[in-house]
Formats: structure tokens, C-alpha cells, sequence
């Protein structure tokens, strides 16, 4: 087994995997850049590596300076986690010629699932549908005008590297296609280096239900059952349950023989997940895309399975076999995981930044929390606002989502801006208690993307601002950025110092 | 016994008119008297037991003996306050305070503007794109600027009709949240 592996990544998912390598008996080797250097990405590894910079050029995505790190600090072994390097076939192979393990799938294997041009190939010939799309295509070229003509209009706009909702554009209308055609383009250029995109059909308000596949070196595949991800902003997730409310027992059956069948054409070794949309009325589904990595979302099915991914990552890369059979798997009650994300869910999503002058997150019975920050750190420009991830587990979907709802009101954050009400606010819906909702839910529901605050609690969080107001300055204060003590601008007749009235 | 008089205004879930309150501190129990008009909240006044450590959270015990779990915490001149799962901020409204929090460039939406007619950034980030030009007539909802933050595309949109007076950014600028990006003049104003 490996005794040293470098996490080549930051934040949750960074101390995620450091603590599963500390339970297998493994140093965790740490990697940050300059404003990372008190994350809790570094305080749970047991080594680390500076990479001078903050923009993810320079640190993050930084190949020759992460091998580097690795080879100085005696790593056998690197994890990419998600995003960043992850499926970068480059890096990949980087580590191959460092003769550094790389935990997950090969760079070959990477190449042809990672594009998703040639990802749907690989299904097609795998006998499992996909959704109709075009070549790669330019602004303005015949290609994009066949497709558009063919397919009409709403159609997608993708970036054959694309994923996270990044380079994706659906556009409504003739005038607006080039336009969107260049600006997914430059976005999956500036995000992932490969400005190619291609042309799909736009399937209205699908489901979308992704299978979990973990295969081995030694050519065995098997699915660790689904995870529904409809509920989504700008094509992002943002709330994932297990088991899929829409599936019966024979869907689920067919999807997951689907996912191990692109898998086992696509040769592939390590975790992986192959996105599925799912028409809910018709049951039909179509491949979308493998990923070829671990997935934001996989502490759900790690809950109902009771396994940990991370550690079956590292010893498939080991070249351990497999001892999980598919008849094995069987999944125990349900989970829910809610992204916490630093955005107004009120104005568009704008990210928010700032300080995490409060941050507690919720515990108890059947919660997990994956997080990547601590009080006191700042929350900036330079990467994903992704705070956290909560998840939820219980013997029953009724059970689990009520345990969400109360860990979500619990869940304690002043500095920015989050999107835990908008959380709340969906896993107390109606629609979404049934069970019946698609990717178009947030749209269809724009209710809960307005404040909701009764009179009762606005007059008390007035109350309770007045009072504050009143006391002294906490541990917890960020002075105003102009240097100006609050106290000097505060006005005599405020209740600050309390005024006698007669 | 302590009391007072104060006036603040919610910017945050909701941009509130600015309202009027008297407090009074006696014994442990602080009373809320809402003054005169209340845009969204009760009128009534709110007798609040509360508990506070100097950490910044606190329990407050209302009447009917429900307790509420709260924090607060100062950003600059805004109060923010966490109140049973949701996020509020205040500002005191006094002139000073106001000043403040607008150079801060509050968050007023995508498009990010105040009503002077400058569209300013919704949060840091890099200019990529200018698309109009000084003199250039935009319609509402129209693209003017398009940002890159946090790895996304960040479109900026025209609040309303009008003439582009000032453009102050240039593509691969670095911006702060709140600065501004461009001037808008109402048409009518276009010759002034």
C-alpha cells in the first residue's frame, strides 16, 4: 500500500480524502497557495506544499509545479479529487512518467470519456442511447446551422471538456446562437483550456439520475445503485438524494446495466459516474456523460451503501480487486446532500464573498458534513463558492428530508451571503416531498427563490438588531473597510449608548 | 433602567423602507416598541428575554416562553444577524451609514445598480467584455458588461432605458464588488 499520497486539490473535498488516508494508515501530503495557507485543507494533512500564487494557473492547475511537490515530498502516490486536475489527461499522464500513482482512471480512458463528443460514441457502441447532438462546431459555420435547423430551437450549446454547468449555453433563438456558440467557447477555454463545443438537442425538463460504477484493474465492473440531481441552478447541481424517487426497481435495474456497460466498453478502472437524463413520464433515458472522477455528490450513496469511495479509489489504484459483488449491493434507507453555497439565492446566485465571521455547522443523528472552511477564513474570488456539503441520512425519505430541514435552520453562518434558506425552502416544497420535480424546478417554482419572512420574525430579528446595536462589538467583527470606527459615525440618539429619556 | 430611540432600515433579504423603534432594558427584559410605520413587520410591541455571550450568539425568550437561537455579527457598517435558520442585515439610517454601505455597492441584483444610474460590479472579479460605448442608446435587459468571478461568465445587464454617459472599465480589469462599471443617463438627458 502506499505510505505518502498527495491530495492535489482544496477545500471539503480535500479534507474529505485526507481523512480517509489517515484512517487507511496513509500521510495525507497537502498542497496550497497563498490564501489557502490556513485553510483546513493544510490543519488535516500531515505534510505540505506551498505553491506561491492564488490563481489556479499558477497553484491548482499547476502540473509540473504539483509533480514536483510530489517527488520532493516523497508521494507514491497523487489524488486529484474533483475538478481542478482531475480529469485532465495531461496531469494524468504526468504522474505515469513520474511514476507517481494516479488515483483514478487511466489518461487513455480519460481522453475518450472526459470528451463528450466521443463519449457518446462510446455509449452508442455500447448499445445505450444518447441524446441527438452535432459535431464539433464554430460560430457561424454550416455545421451549427444544419443542427439548429434539424433540431430547432431551444437547443444546447455544450463544451465537448464542459462540466459543472461551465460552458453551457441554451439558446432560444436564431440571432443569439453565435453569440452563445463564442461564449461557452471562451468560458470552457478560460476553465478547462479546450474551447470546443458542439451543438444537442434540448430535452425539456428532464431528471437527472446519475449511476455510481466502480471497477476494478482486473475487469470487474459493478454499480453502486443512482443519485437523483434535478434540482440544479445554472445547470449546477445544488440538492442530491438516494434513492431516486422517479425509479422502479426494473428502471434502476436497466440504468445501472446501461452504466457498466459504457464503463466496461470504455475499458474503464477506478470510480466513475455516467449521467443519465431521464424523460419521468415516458421512462426513457438517454447517456449524457461519464465522469471520470470522484463526484461532489458521492457521500449519498457512501451513506446508504456504508462504504467510502475514496478508500476503494485508492486501493483499485493500488491494483487491490474488487470484493464488492453487485449482488451485495444494497442500499439502506435514504440520503439527501445540500450544497451550501456562498451566493445570493435571491439575486441571481451572485457569489458572494467575505469573511466567515460565524460558521457552525449543524450535528447530530444521520448528519454528515463535508466542509472545507473554518471560522475566521476568508471566502474569496479565486475558487468555487462552494462552502459545504450536508447530508442527511434515515431509515425513510420522509425521515431524512425532515432531518435536513432542521439541520439546514440550524446550520449558523454570518459573513456572507448563503443559499441555506433557498436549501430549506425546496426540501420543505411540496412538489419535492412527492418526490415530483425535474431540472426545471427552480424555474417552475420561482417562489422559492424570493424571501419568504413572516411579520413575526422580521419584527424579531428587528427587535433583535436593535438589541445588538446596542452591545459592544464581538471577537467576531470586521472593522468597515475604510478604517471608520462604526461607533464614530453613530448618531446621538441611537440606542447604542443607551439615551435616558426623561 | 435603559431606553432609546433608533431607526434602521433591512437591506438584506429585502431592501426595506427605513423604520422607527424605541427600546427599553429593564431587569433583563428588553422591550421592542415598533414607532409608527412598520413596512413588514407587526406593530406590536416585543418583550424579549435575552441571553448573550461575548462570542456574539444569544438566545432571546419571547413571552410565550418560544426561545430563539441568534448571532450577530458586524460587516463595515452593516449588522448581520442570524435568526432561526435565515439571514438578515440591518443598517442604521443615518446618513453616514448609508455613504458606507453604497460605496460597498450593495447587492441590488445582477445588475448591480443605484440610483444615480451607475451599473456597478455585483461582486469582484475581471472585466472581459465591454459592449456598449459612451453615447451608445441600451435597452432595458440589455448585455453591457460581461465579467469573469469565480471561473463563471457573469452577465451585466442594463437596469433600464438609456445613454451610456460613462464607461469607467476596460476588458481584463480587474474590478472590486461595488465599483463602478458604467454611467447610465436617462434618454432625455442624452444632450445635457
Amino acid at each position: 500500500m502506499f505510505s505518502k499520497v498527495l491530495v492535489a486539490n482544496r477545500g471539503e473535498i480535500a479534507v474529505r480524502i485526507n481523512q480517509t488516508l489517515q484512517a487507511m494508515g496513509i500521510s495525507p501530503i497537502a498542497i496550497y497557495s497563498d490564501p489557502d495557507a490556513g485553510a483546513p485543507h493544510v490543519a488535516t494533512a500531515e505534510q505540505s506544499v506551498a505553491l506561491p500564487g492564488s490563481a489556479p494557473e499558477d497553484t491548482y492547475l499547476n502540473i509540473p509545479m504539483i509533480v514536483q511537490a510530489a517527488r520532493d515530498s516523497g508521494a507514491d502516490a497523487i489524488h486529484p479529487g474533483y475538478g481542478f486536475l482531475s480529469e485532465n489527461p495531461a496531469f494524468a499522464r504526468a504522474c505515469r512518467e513520474a511514476q507517481i500513482a494516479f488515483i483514478g482512471p487511466s489518461p487513455e480512458s480519460m481522453e475518450a470519456l472526459g470528451d463528450k463528443l466521443r463519449s457518446k460514441d462510446i455509449a452508442l457502441s455500447a448499445g445505450v442511447p444518447v441524446v441527438p447532438s452535432s459535431p464539433e462546431c464554430f460560430p457561424g459555420d454550416a455545421v451549427a446551422q444544419e443542427f439548429a435547423e434539424r433540431s430547432g430551437f431551444p437547443l444546447l450549446v455544450k463544451a465537448a471538456a464542459g462540466g459543472g454547468g461551465r460552458g453551457m449555453r441554451v439558446v432560444r433563438q436564431q440571432q443569439d446562437l453565435d453569440g452563445a456558440i463564442e461564449s461557452a467557447s471562451r468560458e470552457s477555454q478560460a476553465a478547462f483550456g479546450d474551447g470546443r463545443v458542439f451543438l444537442e438537442r434540448f430535452v425539456a425538463n428532464p431528471r437527472h439520475v446519475e449511476v455510481q460504477v466502480l471497477a476494478d484493474g482486473s475487469g470487474h465492473t459493478t454499480h453502486l445503485g443512482e443519485r437523483e440531481c434535478s434540482i440544479q441552478r445554472r445547470h449546477q447541481k445544488i440538492i442530491e438524494e438516494t434513492p431516486s424517487p422517479a425509479l422502479t426497481p426494473d428502471l434502476r435495474e436497466r440504468m445501472g446495466e446501461a452504466a457498466v456497460a459504457v464503463a466496461r466498453a470504455a475499458g474503464y478502472v477506478n470510480v466513475g459516474t455516467a449521467e443519465f437524463l431521464l424523460e419521468p413520464h415516458t421512462g426513457e433515458f438517454y447517456f449524457l456523460e461519464m465522469n471520470a472522477r470522484l463526484q461532489v455528490e458521492h457521500p449519498v450513496t457512501e451513506v446508504v451503501l456504508g462504504l467510502d469511495m475514496v478508500e476503494w479509489q485508492v486501493r483499485i489504484a493500488n491494483g487491490e480487486r474488487l470484493t464488492l459483488r453487485q449482488e451485495n449491493v444494497e442500499p439502506r434507507g435514504h440520503a439527501i446532500e445540500c450544497r451550501i453555497y456562498a451566493e445570493d439565492p435571491y439575486h441571481d446566485f451572485v457569489p458572494s464573498t467575505g469573511t466567515l465571521l460565524r460558521w457552525r455547522p449543524p450535528s447530530g443523528p444521520g448528519l454528515r458534513v463535508d466542509s472545507g472552511f473554518a471560522e475566521g477564513q476568508e471566502v474569496s474570488i479565486h475558487y468555487d463558492p462552494m462552502l459545504a456539503k450536508l447530508t442527511a441520512w434515515a431509515p425513510t425519505r420522509e425521515l431524512s428530508l425532515r432531518r435536513m430541514e432542521v439541520a439546514l435552520s440550524q446550520f449558523q453562518v454570518l459573513g456572507v451571503i448563503t443559499n441555506i434558506p433557498l436549501l430549506r425552502a425546496v426540501v420543505k416544497h411540496p412538489q419535492f416531498q412527492a418526490g415530483e420535480y425535474d431540472t426545471g424546478f427552480l424555474e417552475w417554482n420561482l417562489a422559492v427563490t424570493r424571501p419568504v419572512v413572516s411579520d413575526e420574525t422580521r419584527t424579531m430579528a428587528r427587535a433583535l438588531s436593535a438589541w445588538a446595536s446596542g452591545q459592544p462589538s464581538g471577537p467576531n467583527t470586521l472593522a468597515p473597510p475604510n478604517g471608520n470606527d462604526r461607533r464614530a459615525s453613530a448618531t446621538p440618539w441611537q440606542s447604542a449608548g443607551g439615551v435616558r429619556l426623561p | 433602567m435603559t431606553s432609546g430611540v433608533g431607526e434602521m432600515r433591512e437591506v438584506y433579504p429585502l431592501e426595506g423602507e427605513a423604520y422607527r423603534y424605541r427600546t427599553a432594558d429593564e431587569g433583563g427584559r428588553f422591550t421592542f416598541a415598533p414607532e409608527g410605520e412598520q413596512s413588514g413587520g407587526s406593530t406590536a410591541n416585543l418583550s424579549l428575554i435575552i441571553r448573550s455571550r461575548e462570542n456574539g450568539e444569544g438566545i432571546s425568550r419571547d413571552e410565550s416562553g418560544r426561545t430563539h437561537p441568534f448571532a450577530w455579527a458586524w460587516v463595515g457598517a452593516e449588522l448581520h444577524l442570524w435568526l432561526d435558520g435565515d439571514l438578515f442585515v440591518f443598517q442604521r439610517a443615518d446618513p453616514s451609514a448609508l455613504s458606507a454601505a453604497e460605496g460597498s455597492g450593495r447587492r441590488r441584483g445582477g445588475t448591480g445598480t443605484d440610483a444615480i444610474g451607475d451599473v456597478r460590479a455585483p461582486m469582484p472579479g475581471a472585466v472581459l467584455e465591454v459592449l456598449v460605448r459612451e453615447g451608445d442608446r441600451v435597452e432595458h435587459n440589455q448585455t453591457v458588461v460581461v465579467m469573469e468571478s469565480m471561473k463563471m461568465e457573469l452577465v451585466i445587464t442594463a437596469p433600464r432605458h438609456g445613454v451610456v454617459r460613462r464607461v469607467s472599465v476596460q476588458p481584463g480589469q480587474q474590478v472590486e464588488r461595488g465599483m463602478r462599471l458604467l454611467e447610465l443617463a436617462p434618454e432625455d438627458d442624452a444632450d445635457k
